[in-house]
């Protein structure tokens, strides 16, 4: 497998840009505030991207979802990067690929706060291509002019890690030349009430790993990367994936495997793909949403599988868990330390939980990574592991 | 850049087995006799109770899960293979709406209690979940979505899927009737499923060799059916996952007989796919 990441940003409550997002891990400052979303009383703290709330003018396009998704495609060089590309090879020969949880729900929810006398949808509503879980490919489509292949992956939070893969398997088969892949999921009712529900949120900014964590924190976030066969790009970051993991738990809707069965097949996977051992990782990103379950269990397995010298951390205290957008945010962070030097710490880890015994550290350190791993599980038991490295 | 249609090297795989469920067939079998120009059964089912699925879970159980999951279990047992062997592909274009009125309507209301149980129902992969639980299959399993091109994309997906890992795939299609509020929309009121057992075309197993070519630069509309009853024609003008009919009629038809079709896969590419 030979492909190369040849551009990418991300936008969240810990940065609209990639910059502004290496300022914060720099910084050590979360994007973290008490839940303030209209129509929401729980005692929670999310991670908005309050930039989103002023992209109103997108038609018969507009969602909050696809508002973020906007605003993170003009970050950076991603909109020059994209257009390059389908001027070199043929829009219908760029694949667009799109992870996410809730599509434009947010769209839907305001819709039926606001009905019309009949009960049906008022005309401004009416938006078929918005109300539909396909959403986020098709306005993407719309917005860069995109016209190869477009698929989206809802996979719950390892969605947009799911990009990654399919991404890999269209460039190695040779349907298409470059493929934009992308992430974007919203704060909205459904989430912020459907995860209270299952008693999963913290009235306190989360504190993944730590011995007294009480629940997670919803962001919400757009990320994306262009990907393009290793050999033919000429402006690329000199990043490769280099593997990736995809397994299932086979265990339960919405609790994690009690051993870890699926996670650990995922990652195993991914070593195995990129020929490397455990003790070839310098640093892993967690997925560590701060819940009970997940970090024992994960953490345990860390702990079975890989060497002291690995270093892991959780960033979801830095944005919040963005569910279908987590996996390309945190894909960027990870792969963003082969740049960057910095390998972030894991905020607010303060005391760790008993329970585990493995390299994780509230400070960030500087080192120069060759190898990095990143993981994303959701819903349904869906598990999915990312593997980076500098080209060699 | 060049306007020229460009063809990717060709997909293969061979269709080991199928499933099938709609309103008037709860089986392949039941709607071949419908291509055939059989009489459609005087009562409509409203969905199906897949065994596989443990009962207590079943109750719990959402339509258009239901419907993915009898597909599947059908095209599994007819493949003769354990379902943990597949990798799996779920898709459904419109998603289940009625969860999406559920938690709608409760969100616009004063009390904003959701069920828990129906919220992580409400996830676009309960499918894949409810499959991989039922069936104890640990392999990757997918969830995608791909609007009026959900069957032409998926089949593509899995397809290079199954080439590029070598391994055999469950491929399962299935739309709900679509809630009231937002049937203007999206007008689909007929409950659809239709699964594929595909396996790498080096396999020994005896099925149809299907091959696959993504031309780009090129546009299409669907094809039109050959079977011209109205309800077989109904599903397949408004039910997203239904579009697969197209190939289904294509899959019987007897060896030898021209058997290739072009779907619509993107705003700049089709899918061409020949039998054999």
């Amino acid at each position: 497998m030979n492909i190369e990441v040849i551009d990418y940003d991300s936008c969240s409550a810990a940065g609209n840009n990639l910059a502004e997002l290496r300022q914060s891990l720099t910084r050590y400052k979360s994007g973290l505030i008490r839940n303030c979303l209209p129509g929401s009383d729980i005692d929670t703290w999310i991670g908005k991207v309050s930039a989103a709330d002023d992209i109103n003018d997108l038609g018969e396009w507009q969602s909050r979802n696809n508002a973020l998704a906007a605003l993170g495609y003009e970050q950076g060089t991603l909109r020059n990067t994209t257009s390059a590309l389908m001027a070199k090879y043929g829009a219908a020969r760029i694949g667009l690929i799109m992870g996410s949880s809730t599509s434009s729900i947010d769209r839907t929810e305001t819709a039926y706060t606001d009905l019309a006398e009949d009960g049906g949808l008022k005309p401004d509503f009416r938006q078929s291509r918005v109300h539909n879980p396909h959403a986020p490919s098709l306005f993407m489509a719309h917005l860069t002019g995109i016209k190869g292949p477009s698929l989206t992956i809802n996979t719950a939070c390892s969605s947009s890690a799911k990009v990654f893969v399919t991404a890999a398997r269209w460039l190695e088969y040779g349907v298409v030349d470059a493929v934009l892949v992308g992430g974007v999921d919203t704060l909205c009712l459904s989430v912020l009430h459907g995860f209270n529900s299952l008693q999963l949120l913290s009235p306190n900014p989360c504190k993944p790993f730590d011995h007294f964590r009480d629940g997670i924190n919803l962001g919400e976030a757009s990320g994306f990367a262009v990907l393009q066969r290793g050999q033919e790009s000429t402006n690329g970051t000199g990043i490769k994936l280099t593997g990736y993991g995809e397994s299932s738990d086979a265990h339960h809707m919405s609790h994690p495997h009690p051993d870890g069965l699926g996670a650990r097949k995922s990652m195993t996977q991914a070593l195995t793909r990129g020929a490397l051992e455990p003790d070839a990782i310098d640093y892993i990103n967690l997925h560590g949403t701060s819940s009970r379950a997940n970090d024992l269990i994960e953490g345990s397995l860390i702990a079975d599988l890989f060497p002291k010298t690995t270093r892991s951390s959780s960033t979801k205290a830095w944005m919040g868990h963005t569910l279908g957008a987590a996996g390309i945010t945190e894909a960027i962070i990870t792969l963003d330390t082969l740049q960057t030097d910095l390998i972030p710490g894991s905020m607010n880890l303060d005391t760790l939980d008993e329970a585990l015994d493995f390299t994780i550290d509230a400070d960030n350190q500087h080192k120069r990574c060759e190898h990095v791993m990143t993981n994303s599980f959701g819903f349904g038991g869906n598990n999915c592991t990312l593997l980076f490295s500098r080209e060699a | 850049m060049t306007d020229s249609v460009k063809q990717s090297k060709p997909l293969q795989c061979k269709v080991v087995s199928t499933g099938a469920w709609g309103g008037y067939f709860e089986s392949y079998t039941a709607l071949q006799q419908l291509f055939a120009g059989g009489e459609l059964p005087e009562k409509k089912q409203k969905g199906p109770k897949p065994a596989i699925i443990p009962a207590n879970e079943r109750r719990r159980a959402p339509l258009p899960v239901r419907l993915a999951v009898e597909s599947s279990w059908q095209a599994a047992q007819k493949a003769e293979v354990t379902p943990d062997a597949l990798t799996c592909v779920f898709v459904s274009g419109f998603g289940d709406t009625d969860l999406t009125d559920y938690m709608c309507k409760v969100l616009a209301s004063d009390n904003k209690e959701l069920s828990p149980t129906k919220f992580h129902n409400s996830v676009h992969n309960a499918a894949a979940g409810y499959w991989t639980i039922s069936t104890d299959t640990m392999r990757a399993a997918n969830s995608v979505a791909g609007y009026q091109e959900s069957v032409s994309l998926t089949l593509f997906e899995a397809m290079v899927q199954c080439e590029y890992e070598d391994s055999p795939m469950l491929v399962t299609f299935y739309d709900a009737p679509v809630s009231e509020i937002l049937k203007p929309l999206l007008p689909n009121d007929e409950a659809f499923a239709f699964s594929l057992v595909l396996y790498p075309a080096s396999s020994d197993l005896p099925g149809t060799l299907l091959t696959a070519n993504v031309n780009s630069n090129d546009t299409c509309d669907w094809p039109e059916l050959a079977c011209s009853n109205d309800y077989i024609q109904g599903l397949y003008r408004t039910n997203p996952s239904a579009r697969v009919l197209c190939l289904a009629e294509s899959l019987e038809q007897p060896t030898g007989a021209s058997r290739a079709l072009t779907l619509p896969l993107s705003a700049g590419s089709t899918l061409s796919l020949t039998f054999s």
